[in-house]
């Protein structure tokens, strides 16, 4: 099949599934608080909303608070080819992409810094400040998970590392996936602003980390902003699911089912832990980080012990 | 069941960092007690297709003592007195759990030189316990209170009674139970001994406080 169809396909899922995940999510804390909550399609009608409005510019701003939004889209939609959407391989896959995803991650990452700088507002710079700090931390536990998977799959293909052309097996390497899975939950939650390390819903000065340096981007750049957010944490799922579950049945239908099923799962367990678990104090917050490399160093010494 | 063997012993060492890496006291019993719980169901895993009436006693005593007990006695010791967070270790929370990681990574390489009698269910079982006895060595020495440091001996001694399920077959079960008798009278001493060291401050802070407002 042609290249850029596959592509295309691939986006076109990305795209449409993401903003769901976020809903169910949504919708799971809502349950917790003992609220009805918004629908689980709230994401699309918000999106919907950003993109009909036009931006508003401060004059301080450059070129670069303009270009952040369009960076980080395309970004993200980049980093989605590198990750298999259930039985949808991913479209683009070579030795050693996983070094691509982590630059890619860190070059949207720079431009979000950089425009919440630009905008000149200390606010804004302090969690600029955050966030570089924090994803130093979280992107040495990334690496790790990295390393490790790359061993017990012998490739440094993110796809074929995650188990989509062979799953990996609990059997022999249930250890290890546990501490893998158990780390990489965590930088999932660091990495996209949910709640142990940054709170998505709240505005208070003393907290935020991602929605302050988004706070004075407007209209279509918030949806652009907004959009990358989504497609961002849809993304670490999928590289989460098969790891956690790599059944694979060979039909079409069942494993599409089951990957959706996975999904659901990963994100009920990401609204549970966001609803039973308080945000850490900010400089508590470094520990957690911490530990998920301490995880993923873990299972690298096992992986290393059992040969 | 060797894979469950396997989760367990990485369980066990991961809830050793966990406590490692925590600094409110409540919260570290709690994990003490999740990590006794997982412990005692050990020797459900390791003897699974003919489970005997000592798997049995041994798990009991075990739940009995380090799930109930001992984590109420540590409540019951923490209960009136201010100890409800350990506020300045000797090495900070961060480096703490640093070094944590590389004990583990130490623990494992020195096993690679040692050699059990018998053969072990699980090749995980040696390596897991010399890191739970390191780390809960590193929690008594680099934390100053009294109550975390007798967390750090308990999780020193989890250590070892894995170490112990490992022998299982070739060792007496008497000498677990004498390590665990200890245990219990080394924490039931500790609680009495907090206690008293609380009120003995108390009265004495009574006691100084109108001195020092005389003195000015």
């Amino acid at each position: 099949m042609n290249i850029v169809f596959l592509i295309l396909v691939h986006w076109l899922i990305v795209l449409t599934l993401a903003p769901l995940f976020t809903g169910v999510i949504t919708k799971v804390k809502a349950f917790f608080a003992g609220k009805k909550g918004p629908s689980v399609f709230q994401a699309y009608f918000d999106l919907q909303k950003l993109f009909q409005k036009s931006s508003v510019y401060s004059s301080t701003t450059t070129w670069i608070f303009r270009a952040a939004p369009i960076v980080n889209l395309a970004a993200v939609l980049v980093l989605s080819l590198l990750v298999p959407v259930g039985v949808l391989k991913a479209p683009v896959q070579f030795a050693g992409d996983i070094f691509l995803a982590a630059y890619i991650l860190g070059l949207a990452r720079f431009f979000m810094i950089a425009a919440g700088l630009d905008t000149g507002s200390s606010f804004e710079g302090m969690g600029a400040s955050r966030e570089a700090f924090f994803s130093c931390l979280t992107e040495l536990a990334l690496f790790m998970n990295f390393i490790t998977l790359s061993l017990v799959a012998r490739s440094i293909s993110l796809s074929t590392m995650i188990g989509a052309d062979f799953p990996l097996s609990w059997k022999l390497m249930g250890p290890i996936l546990l501490l893998v899975a158990a780390s990489f939950f965590i930088v999932i939650l660091a990495e996209n602003a949910r709640i142990p390390v940054d709170d998505p819903d709240t505005h208070l000065e003393l907290t935020m980390i991602h929605e302050v340096m988004i706070l004075d981007h407007s209209g279509v750049d918030l949806a652009y902003m907004f959009y990358a957010a989504i497609i961002k944490l849809f993304v670490f799922a999928g590289i989460l699911v098969p790891i956690i579950f790599p059944i694979q049945t060979g039909n079409i239908t069942v494993d599409m089912l089951v990957f959706l099923g996975a999904m659901l799962v990963v994100s009920i367990m990401i609204g549970v832990v966001e609803s039973v678990m308080a945000r850490l104090r900010l400089n508590r917050v470094q520990n957690l980080l911490l530990i998920a490399f301490a995880l993923a160093f873990f299972g690298f010494v096992v992986k290393m012990w059992k040969g | 069941m060797t894979s469950w063997v396997d989760a367990s012993c990485i369980i066990i060492v991961f809830l050793s960092l966990i406590i490692l890496s925590n600094y409110r006291v409540v919260a570290m019993i709690r994990v003490f007690a999740i990590q006794s719980l997982v412990l005692g169901l050990l020797p459900f895993f390791m003897h699974a297709s003919c489970i005997s009436s000592r798997d049995v006693l041994i798990s009991l005593i075990t739940l009995i003592l380090k799930v109930a007990l001992v984590p109420s006695i540590l409540f019951w010791a923490i209960r009136h007195v201010s100890m409800r967070a350990e506020i300045k270790p000797i090495i900070g929370f961060g480096s703490s759990i640093v070094f944590g990681a590389l004990i583990i990574a130490g623990a494992f390489w020195i096993s690679l030189s040692l050699k059990l009698p018998g053969k072990p269910v699980s090749d995980l079982i040696l390596p897991c316990s010399l890191s739970t006895v390191l780390l809960g060595f590193m929690i008594m020495v680099t934390r100053t209170r009294a109550v975390t440091q007798v967390l750090g001996y308990l999780i020193m001694e989890n250590g070892i009674f894995l170490f112990a399920v490992s022998l299982f077959d070739v060792m007496p079960v008497l000498i677990e139970m004498g390590i665990l008798l200890d245990i219990f009278v080394a924490v039931f001493i500790m609680a009495i001994v907090v206690n008293h060291i609380n009120e003995e401050f108390e009265k004495s802070a009574e006691s100084i406080i109108p001195k020092i407002g005389e003195t000015f």
